[in-house]
């Protein structure tokens, strides 16, 4: 028997500078992506797809964010959910310095339709992201508890492998030109990526992680198990009517898929009843907005396939799917993880670790939030009005937001070191 | 919270004994701080449980309160708390 005294937090944690850097990468990509939009406000309304930097902006949202975000965070997470270490550390270094010059390179090439860069970006991407999957799946596959949170992280995993090869498949098309139907793809790479990978990943983690942050009973599983079929169910057969052109296919997505949405928001609805944390803070701000982003992208993605008079549609669904479902709640989660795993590795003089409030700076969470709900309302209303200096404030807005992001993962890092500098 | 807490407990001559191994999180962590805000409740509290809870040492410092982890070869984790002076 080991006994340590005001310690042992340290146990099944990654060295700090392995998810934090993950975590800083995706705050800079965060400033990338909205620094891009606002140069390049002008192509946003009318954007259906192809090269050019909408393109090189979505991809430093996805890959830059969505997936540093998810990536760092399973690799902390995963092995305190499953209580089984990763195997090794290295290959969580490795994934890292495949990907972030990888996402640097693709973007740089869509922006400037260049195929040779897109190709090798996309190739250190995928490499990384197979690192990444090998070692979550080695995670999951030993792991003993929790079955509906491993569950959704396979599916998630399988989701990747889809989307993956289509993006090889789709950025060797931009040259070469050998596929049929070039956008079709295109919307099932999307659909696989944001409501296939992150989403699943998403909704596998709010099972933990929700009830975790607002101290609420653990979720019951029966949901959680129908949530994950009827996502399945709904990203299968929007592939096949995709791939098939049959559009009941299509339907049977959209009903599956409102299906899987409302178990999701039925359980994150129980988990806020049964808290007992009252006061949640600004980053539960986040993510209960982003919960109501989720409905209105599923609803707008009802408008699209119904034909209706929206205008500029498909711009409009990808940045409330990306923009606001999404990066809502990534960056709710990111403030509310990155103070706790600091406080985890951090010890005072006091040999206590100092508490995750005292390495909060809330001012710029405050900046942030406001401006990335102004930029939200701006950029939506301006691709509906289809007028370009709206989505440039909301450019604007959205640059500030994230600058003001990037400040407070700074001063987390800053805190963190001076106590472990003055234990 | 409206449900039962997660978990069992029991007082002993030592002070109040939590057991929640075989719990998923985050059970153990609700259980152990619904114990904790009891009023009047100062501790000395034992935990008894299944996994080192690394995610409830934060919230333990907010709180006040100072922790003793032991490890067993079996895996499982004893903790044993008391609160702040």
């Amino acid at each position: 028997m080991s006994s340590a005294f005001l310690g042992g937090a340290r146990d099944r944690l990654l060295p700090v500078s392995i998810p934090f850097r993950f975590f800083v990468s995706a705050a800079l990509f965060h400033l990338a992506a909205w620094g891009v939009l606002l140069l390049e406000a002008d192509q946003l309304g009318g954007f259906t797809g192809g090269p050019g930097p909408i393109l090189a902006a979505t991809h430093l949202a996805t890959l830059g964010v969505f997936a540093m975000t998810a990536i760092g965070a399973s690799y902390q997470l995963l092995p305190v959910v499953t209580r089984r270490p990763l195997a090794r550390d290295w290959p969580t270094r490795l994934s890292f310095w495949l990907l972030s010059p990888g996402i640097c390179l693709l973007a740089w090439g869509m922006d400037r339709s260049s195929p040779g860069a897109m190709q090798t970006g996309a190739a250190l991407v995928c490499s990384g992201l197979t690192v990444f999957a090998m070692l979550t799946a080695d995670n999951l596959r030993r792991a003993g508890s929790v079955a509906v949170v491993a569950a959704h992280g396979w599916a998630a995993l399988l989701a990747l492998v889809g989307l993956a090869v289509l993006g090889m498949l789709l950025v060797w098309d931009f040259q070469t030109g050998f596929l049929d139907d070039h956008a079709g793809l295109a919307v099932i790479h999307m659909v696989l990526a944001s409501y296939g990978f992150m989403g699943l990943l998403v909704a596998g983690f709010s099972l933990v992680l929700v009830p975790m942050f607002a101290l609420s009973r653990s979720l019951p599983q029966r949901p959680g198990w129908a949530q994950l079929v009827l996502a399945g169910v709904s990203l299968a057969s929007f592939a096949c009517g995709r791939w098939t052109g049959n559009t009941a296919f299509n339907w049977l997505a959209l009903l599956a898929g409102f299906g899987a949405a409302g178990t999701y928001l039925w359980l994150m609805r129980a988990a806020m009843a049964r808290r007992m944390r009252k006061r949640l803070g600004l980053s539960f701000v986040l993510i209960r907005a982003s919960w109501g982003l989720l409905g209105i992208s599923l609803i707008l993605g009802a408008a699209l396939l119904a034909d209706l008079p929206i205008p500029n549609a498909p711009a409009l669904f990808g940045f409330l799917l990306l923009a606001g479902w999404l990066s809502t709640f990534l960056m709710g989660i990111l403030q509310r993880i990155m103070p706790f795993l600091a406080s985890m590795h951090a010890s005072g003089k006091s040999g206590l670790p100092p508490p995750p409030s005292d390495l909060t700076p809330q001012t710029p969470l405050k900046i942030h939030a406001f401006c990335h709900f102004g930029a939200l309302a701006c950029c939506a209303a301006g691709i509906i009005m289809e007028t370009t200096a709206l989505i440039r404030l909301g450019a604007v807005f959205g640059c500030v937001g994230a600058l003001a992001f990037v400040g407070f993962a700074l001063i987390v890092l800053l805190r963190l070191r001076a106590f472990q500098q003055g234990s | 919270m409206s449900d039962a807490v997660p978990g069992k407990h029991w007082q002993a001559k030592d002070g109040l004994h939590i057991d929640t191994r075989g719990l998923d999180p985050p059970d153990p962590m609700v259980a152990i701080l619904w114990h904790l805000e009891q009023p009047g409740q100062n501790g000395p509290v034992t935990v008894h449980l299944n996994r080192n809870p690394i995610h409830l040492f934060p919230e333990l410092i907010e709180r006040g309160w100072l922790y003793e982890v032991q490890h067993h070869d079996s895996g499982e984790v004893t903790l044993s708390l008391r609160s702040a002076p």
